[in-house]
């Protein structure tokens, strides 16, 4: 090497080459009245401003025209405190605006005004207002929507829960940091809670149902709390993001409704079981297939009956005077309205069991009556009068069905079947007291069931 | 004929008239001696406390109580039962889920066949 070669840069040199080579940086200064003095490639290239077009003429061009006015100001504070910083948008020659940072010094020659250090930081600015844009569009949605919101780690401890949660629980935004939400679920439900957050940390998922104290009443409501991890690209989650969803009244309708399935298939089974008896009592005491299939029909439109009254009031009870009506009306509708039958007693509600049992034992004297007793005649009457009476703590209704005018030749009740059914029938399955008589001019029976509906006793 | 159940005591429980007759008939038809048939969880207790027994087949719903304090007394005695019931198998208490069980209607000749092979297991294990 030379000498002249090793001859160091002078100061001036070196500053040239950086404000020169400073590419991003748009390096310019201004006399005291805001006028272009020097203006570097960086800055023709932010700013599209050639140096020979804007040399002379007023810097204030790169601010937009509504704001031109913080041009001035900056450079008053700047003279007032040697330097101004702004983070604003600009202009360039082109109209097309760009985000600068910027760095606005005074001189230490006054009189030489000032120098500017600028970046076009717009696509930053951009990212910058993504980010905020979509925290804010996830506070919107976390504080607005009717699930309790969280934000929390891989060992289950918050650091964010939203205003619902604390408006649920009544647990304070600082008390349910870390794990001190868990204060809030109940304590048979905590361990599992937690277990779950262990088994979360691997699948990046959780899910757990647990009870959830509310403020308002002290109540442990049922949530579904499900979670998901946000992970940095291809590292570890960073940070997890969880609703809690009140299931508690669709629990409780999922297990009556469990019930009811439960229910209908058991009544369902035994009516379908009723109905295979009906057919095997009616094939013993009938003498033809005809016979046959006309009484079947007849029992099984009588069992049908009795099922539309019971599911027409919910499973429950059945008014006596609705049975005995459908059950005569079925038979013919004349005999109601012939002045010839008199139904008479107070309202009485009948437990389905006792209304299903009841109904049958009615079905076999209506037919009997209609084919061979006081409605197979002109002069017969048919009274089914009723009443309730309480034996200790006990209601006891009593059914009387009495026929007169028929002049009875001893013929007992035709089948045996309606026999079986109020003589042993009702008192198997009701623990009912019955009788049934063929008097002198016609038939008598009487049916005491209880009202307490289905008991052991 | 079947000779599984002849001379055997076999507890009957059904609720059902009707039902309780035909299941009634049908085992004294195979030769069985019918305990029963009783119709509540108070009279089937008593019979089961009380009476010697080969066997019984328990109707799981009685008035709407369940049958299970009986199962659990002749468990407890050793007698083998046979559940009869419109519930499935998931709907049954937990502890008798396992147990041999008869859907509603009854198919008698399965009935018959369960009865057989649990009376004869019994004799099995003595």
């Amino acid at each position: 090497m030379t000498e002249r070669q090793s001859r160091p840069p002078t100061t001036d040199e070196l500053l040239r080459l950086v404000i020169e080579s400073a590419h991003d940086y748009a390096i310019f200064s201004m006399d005291p009245e805001g006028l272009v003095t020097s203006w570097n490639s960086g800055a023709e290239r932010v700013m599209g401003w050639p140096a020979e077009e804007i040399m002379g003429r007023s810097a204030d061009v790169i601010f937009p025209a509504e704001d031109r006015a913080a041009a001035h100001q900056e450079r008053e504070q700047a003279a007032a405190t040697g330097r101004a910083e702004d983070e604003r948008w600009q202009q360039r020659k082109d109209g097309t605006r760009f985000w600068a940072s910027g760095l606005l010094m005074q001189l230490e020659d006054r009189s030489q005004g000032f120098t500017k250090i600028l970046r076009d930081r717009t696509e930053h600015h951009l990212a910058e207002e993504r980010v905020r844009l979509s925290e804010e569009r996830f506070r919107l949605l976390a504080t607005n929507i009717p699930q309790l919101v969280f934000r929390g780690l891989s060992d289950g401890s918050r650091t964010w829960p939203s205003p619902q949660w604390i408006d649920f629980t009544g647990l304070g935004a600082e008390a349910s940091l870390g794990l001190g939400w868990l204060d809030a679920i109940h304590p048979d439900d905590r361990d599992g809670t937690v277990a779950a957050w262990h088994a979360a940390a691997s699948s990046g998922e959780y899910y757990f149902e647990h009870r959830v104290r509310r403020r308002a009443d002290g109540q442990f409501r049922w949530h579904q709390t499900r979670a998901r991890a946000i992970h940095e690209r291809d590292g570890p989650p960073i940070d997890w993001v969880g609703t809690m969803t009140d299931v508690h009244d669709l629990r409780g309708l999922q297990e009556r409704q469990k019930v009811l399935m439960a229910e209908l298939q058991h009544r369902t089974r035994n009516l379908l079981a009723m109905t295979q008896s009906i057919a095997t009592q009616t094939l013993r005491r009938t003498a033809s297939l005809r016979d046959f299939e006309r009484e079947f029909a007849r029992r099984l439109a009588a069992l049908s009956r009795v099922q539309g009254l019971v599911t027409g009031v919910d499973y429950r009870e059945v008014d006596l005077h609705d049975l005995l009506t459908a059950e005569l009306q079925a038979h013919d509708g004349k005999h109601l309205d012939s002045g010839r039958v008199r139904l008479a007693g107070p309202a009485l509600l009948l437990p389905a069991a006792a209304a299903q049992a009841l109904g049958l034992a009615l079905h076999e004297l209506a037919t009997n009556a209609v084919k061979y007793g006081a409605l197979a005649r002109d002069d017969g009457r048919l009274t089914v009068s009723w009443r309730i009476d309480s034996r200790g703590s006990e209601r006891v209704a009593t059914v009387s069905w009495k026929e007169s005018g028929v002049p009875l030749s001893g013929v007992p009740e035709r089948s045996g079947y309606g026999r079986e059914l109020i003589e042993r029938a009702l008192p198997y399955q009701l623990g009912a007291e019955t009788r049934l008589d063929f008097e002198p001019d016609g038939v008598r029976c009487t049916m005491a069931v209880s009202l307490q509906g289905p008991t052991d006793e | 004929m079947n000779e599984a159940l002849k001379d055997k005591r076999i507890l009957a429980v059904e609720d059902e008239y009707m039902l309780a007759q035909e299941l009634a008939r049908f085992l004294e038809e195979h030769g069985a001696t019918v305990v029963g048939p009783v119709g509540t969880v108070k009279a089937a207790l008593g019979l089961a406390d009380r009476e010697t027994l080969d066997a019984a087949v328990l109707d799981v719903n009685l008035r709407n109580q369940p049958v299970y304090p009986v199962a659990e007394r002749l468990i407890e005695r050793g007698v083998p039962i046979v559940f009869v019931t419109g519930y499935d198998e998931l709907l049954m208490q937990r502890p008798y889920i396992g147990l041999p069980r008869c859907p509603k209607p009854l198919d008698k000749e399965a009935l018959l066949r369960v009865l057989a092979r649990e009376i004869a297991g019994r004799a099995g294990a003595r």
